[in-house]
């Protein structure tokens, strides 16, 4: 009985005017979407290996001539991995720094120089900030407002619409529970839905999978499945809504234009409001300048060490070992420092995250963007892979150090270290990665809300439906 | 007639769900938005207040006129308007170098200290944006069906009988239908500049509230173009659903997909080889600058053959005394940016040095001279490459969201607001001005080849006679003559619309 129903709305929805539309325009951006992303994406990839070839190069060259210049010099810039989903969701990529760096000279004086420290640049778009500012037509894009708008408007008149012709007191007066039908109606509408949907994100794979410049692999299809999943739940989440708003209210203009109205406010316009409201509460506060504080702290420290310093004769052991206590705490200091600010930023971030969950789209581009390996969360992983990277090149120099019995173990200054060249081989390389797994944790809890949302608005429609009066 | 027609469709609009729904909806978001980002103003101008005084101070406590370089940081005030219509308002750097060896560009500023760059990821809001999604979709729900429910329920028909003119008719719904769309518009503004004037921080000014007016007269003609087009879909249509239909799909394709959409496609990347070449020849220029001013140490008695100071001989020229050096540049290929400057701070000068000195001003003189002339010459070349690899792939994008009744909109609100890319070219160009004046008050002075350049232990730097910054936006008339093209358009599509719908509707069988 269900399937009869719902089989009856699809064949009402397949011969409407909404349906041809929602095909046309969901194709239309689905295309678009694949090839800018076979326009863009090579070019990104080339120009990661050769950054990635720079870093390796970069060991090489310092690695050979000696440890302690390796030590001093770091292992170069660290680059971030672009994601092969990017399409997906472009996660605002370009407001986040591709790379953290590592090995810049700050100060140096005689024969002492400062030791490398981690740092975390942030993106300057400068060259992009006469542009007009605009979303990136990306899944996340079409799912979160085109596919959501598409769903409202599949459903508003549903129940509201039969109502209004009389039809629906038909249906009632066969013996059917009211909930077959609900269901019916449902299922219905979102197979009309899911049809062109279905037929624009095969359009988009099949343009990019086709293509020989880019290659998608089993994790990345993986990937997609659950993205698909999500816009799936989240296309349910609409429709659960339209018909709970059609089933309540007499006549389909109203019912749409109050379902149109709370899509605007929640949709377009509550994020970017909430993200205001909480980026206000945080950003006040003293102004944290970081050179200002970095020179102060490094003034500090050398007034603390260079009087010491300067009484041991050069060249002595007791020199040496100040000399080295010195460059590692400055170096400590600053790298602190630089985290310090990171974390403020990040924690920022984290709260205007919080907020902007109430609404439904920001969830599930927040979905999209961590299960397409872009965007915030996935800017942590890879601080985080950058941070694993260095604690293990700097065990790797200890370690190196430790090797050779003719080095005094004295680390920061040239002579207290191994005069050795180290083989390049041995030195830990960076490689950014991705990990399904942990994109799963993080995004654990934002599927959760979307399920929650689904639940509650789908009894929500089957309670309003089952006490309304025909 | 014409009277009644009004009063009958007014009254039939006003006591709809869809006027109260109007009013509610556009109140909530206008007034809600409105407080957050009067706050982000607030805050924006407490942190601008902060950095002028930290700058000021900073001025001061250089003892050498050279040591100017990396202090005078002139300050971008936040435009109140940007509460209007943010535009590139927040996106461009407030915060910029004065300093003789660069001519200073929208690129060269820089953000705030305490600004977090991570908070780019979210979108910004301002009510330009409120009224272009809520207002084109109100006026839409109040189209769809005026001649279209009309003709469905046969009351057209009934009307037409009458001895009335159909431009009559179609007249009377269309004024009814904007006043209704005005009262929402009308009340939320009058709340949000109630907001405004309570709030302490931000003045506005008689040219402020004309800048408004001119922002109120574009949406007003945005909102009627809107209303054009739901009126043009329901004359072309049979049935009241179809129109409502066609009019989401046409709201949704102009107001969220076409701006999206036409930028993601048409991305324009700039040529990174004129970028090289131009980038190549800059260096060149500098280089070039380098070898004169070895030259010049050179050939002068008394500085010349290098000795101690090795080949380049600003390490000291000998003085006694010296403190340290300095060098300063910047390199920064993306935005064409490249110079080069070295010099020394002296702080006390023995006395067997004093024969030097002089030279040493004579050197400065002219290093200072050539530096600025070099600077005019990779103005040159600076200036129209920057213009071909940025501005002109902004404007294109500009000139193609213009395609949809939002962009202009957009537009024409942002050069009412001065927040647009003229608007905010004019605080660069004030800038250059100033570096213009700072360097002929050097010349007119003779800083440049005074012993206060270097040195402080005769006589320190007095910054109190150098020319004060300020900027003045612009007057509403400039805004006025930026936003008139855009307005223009509008009102020609209005007009446009109007006919062909009057066109529609005389030929039509009811």
């Amino acid at each position: 009985m269900v399937w009869d129903i719902a089989k009856r709305e699809l064949y009402d929805n397949l011969n409407s005017l909404r349906f041809a539309l929602a095909t046309v325009l969901l194709l239309g951006l689905m295309l678009t979407n694949a090839v800018v992303h076979l326009r863009e994406h090579p070019e990104r990839v080339q120009q990661y290996r050769e950054r990635v070839s720079g870093h390796q190069n970069h060991i090489a060259a310092h690695a050979e001539s000696s440890l302690y210049d390796l030590a001093q010099q770091g292992p170069g810039d660290l680059y971030k991995k672009p994601s092969d989903l990017r399409f997906c969701a472009e996660g605002g990529e370009t407001f986040m720094a591709d790379r953290a760096v590592g090995g810049y000279h700050r100060w140096s004086t005689g024969t002492l120089k400062s030791f490398w420290i981690l740092t975390y640049p942030s993106a300057t778009p400068n060259r992009d900030n006469v542009r007009p500012e605009v979303t990136k037509v990306d899944w996340g894009f079409i799912i979160g407002y085109v596919l959501s708008l598409v769903a409202l408007l599949f459903t508003f008149d549903s129940i509201s619409g039969e109502r209004e012709r009389g039809t629906l007191r038909l249906t009632l007066a066969n013996p059917i529970p009211r909930h077959t039908v609900l269901i019916g109606k449902f299922l219905g509408a979102f197979i009309s839905v899911s049809i062109p949907f279905i037929l624009a994100v095969l359009v988009n794979l099949l343009v990019i999978s086709t293509s020989s410049t880019v290659h998608l692999d089993a994790e990345a299809w993986g990937r997609l499945g659950i993205i698909f999943f999500v816009a799936v739940l989240y296309t349910c989440l609409f429709l659960a809504f339209g018909l709970l708003v059609s089933a309540r209210v007499q006549r389909s203009a109203v019912s749409l234009v109050i379902l149109l109205l709370v899509w605007i406010v929640f949709v377009v316009f509550m994020p970017s409001t909430l993200v205001s409201i909480a980026g206000r509460s945080t950003s006040s506060g003293p102004t944290y300048d970081l050179w200002e504080r970095s020179s102060k702290l490094h003034g500090e420290l050398r007034r603390d060490y260079s009087p010491r310093r300067h009484k041991e004769p050069e060249g002595t052991t007791k020199r040496m070992e100040m000399d080295g206590a010195y460059v590692t705490e400055d170096a400590e200091q600053q790298e602190q420092l630089h985290e310090e600010r990171l974390t403020r930023r990040i924690a920022e971030v984290h709260r205007a995250r919080a907020i902007t969950r109430i609404s439904p789209v920001t969830i599930v581009q927040n979905l999209i963007e961590s299960f397409a390996g872009t965007g915030f969360e996935r800017h942590l992983q890879f601080l985080e892979n950058v941070q694993t990277y260095v604690r293990e090149f700097r065990t790797s120099i200890v370690d190196t150090d430790n090797a050779d019995p003719e080095s005094l173990h004295i680390f920061g200054v040239r002579t207290g270290m191994s005069q050795e060249p180290v083989s390049p081989e041995a030195v830990p390389k960076f490689e950014d990665t991705l990990n399904l797994s942990k994109d799963f944790n993080t995004a654990a809890m934002e599927l959760l809300l979307l399920t929650l949302f689904v639940l509650v608005l789908l009894s929500g429609a089957y309670l309003a439906f089952v006490r309304v009066e025909v | 007639m014409l009277k009644t027609l009004i009063r009958r469709e007014l009254l039939d609009n006003l006591m709809t769900f869809r006027f109260a729904a109007a009013v509610f909806i556009t109140l909530l978001l206008v007034v809600a938005n409105t407080i957050v980002l009067l706050k982000d103003y607030e805050q924006r101008l407490t942190a601008y207040n902060t950095a002028v005084q930290e700058s000021h101070e900073e001025l001061r406590a250089e003892k050498t006129y050279s040591g100017y370089s990396g202090t005078l940081v002139v300050h971008r005030p936040p435009n109140p308007l940007s509460i209007f219509n943010l535009g590139l308002d927040k996106q461009v750097g407030n915060k910029i170098e004065v300093y003789h060896a660069f001519v200073p560009t929208i690129w060269d500023a820089e953000k705030h200290g305490a600004d977090n760059p991570f908070l780019n990821l979210f979108t910004s809001i301002d009510i330009v944006l409120v009224f272009q999604g809520v207002l084109s979709l109100l006026a839409l729900i109040f189209a769809y069906d005026a001649l279209a429910g009309e003709r469905e329920r046969g009351t057209l028909r009934l009307v037409l009988t009458h001895p009335i003119q159909r431009g009559y008719i179609l007249f009377a719904k269309y004024i009814s239908a904007m006043l209704c769309l005005l009262v929402p518009l009308l009340i939320s503004l009058l709340l949000s500049i109630i907001l405004l004037t309570t709030s302490t921080t931000v003045a506005l000014n008689t040219d402020d509230f004309l800048r408004i007016g001119g922002i109120v007269l574009t949406s007003l003609l945005y909102v009627s173009l809107f209303y054009l087009i739901g009126l043009c879909i329901s004359a072309l249509t049979r049935r009241t659903s179809t129109a409502l239909m066609l009019c989401m799909f046409v709201w949704g394709v102009l107001v969220l997909v076409y701006p999206n959409l036409i930028l993601t496609a048409v991305d324009i990347v700039p040529q990174p080889e004129t970028q090289i070449s131009v980038y190549h020849q800059i260096k060149q220029m500098w280089e070039k600058l380098d070898r004169e001013k070895k030259q010049f140490i050179r050939n002068d008695a008394v500085l010349g053959p290098p000795s101690r100071g090795g080949e380049d001989m600003d390490a000291g020229f000998g003085l006694e005394g010296v403190e340290y050096t300095f060098w300063q540049g910047e390199d920064k290929p993306s935005i064409l940016l490249y110079f080069h400057q070295t010099g020394l701070y002296a702080g006390k000068i023995k006395a067997e040095s004093e024969p030097q000195v002089p030279h040493v001003q004579d050197y400065y003189g002219f290093y200072n001279r050539e530096t600025i002339n070099t600077v005019q010459r990779t103005w040159l070349v600076r200036k129209p490459a920057l213009e071909a690899i940025y501005i002109q792939p902004a404007n294109l994008g500009r000139m193609l969201l213009r395609f949809s009744p939002g962009g202009l909109y957009d537009a024409a609100t942002e050069a009412w607001a001065g927040t647009g890319l003229e608007g905010t070219q004019d605080f660069f160009s004030t800038v250059q001005r100033y570096r213009r004046a700072v360097v002929d008050y050097f010349y007119d002075q003779k800083i440049f080849e005074s012993r206060q350049w270097f040195a402080a232990d005769k006589g320190t730097a007095d910054w109190d006679t150098l020319p004060q910054f300020s900027f003045q936006r612009s007057d509403t008339g400039i805004n006025a003559k930026r936003a008139l093209p855009d307005m223009l358009l509008l009102l020609t599509m209005n007009v446009i619309l109007f006919t062909v719908i009057m066109l529609i509707f005389i030929k039509s069988e009811v």
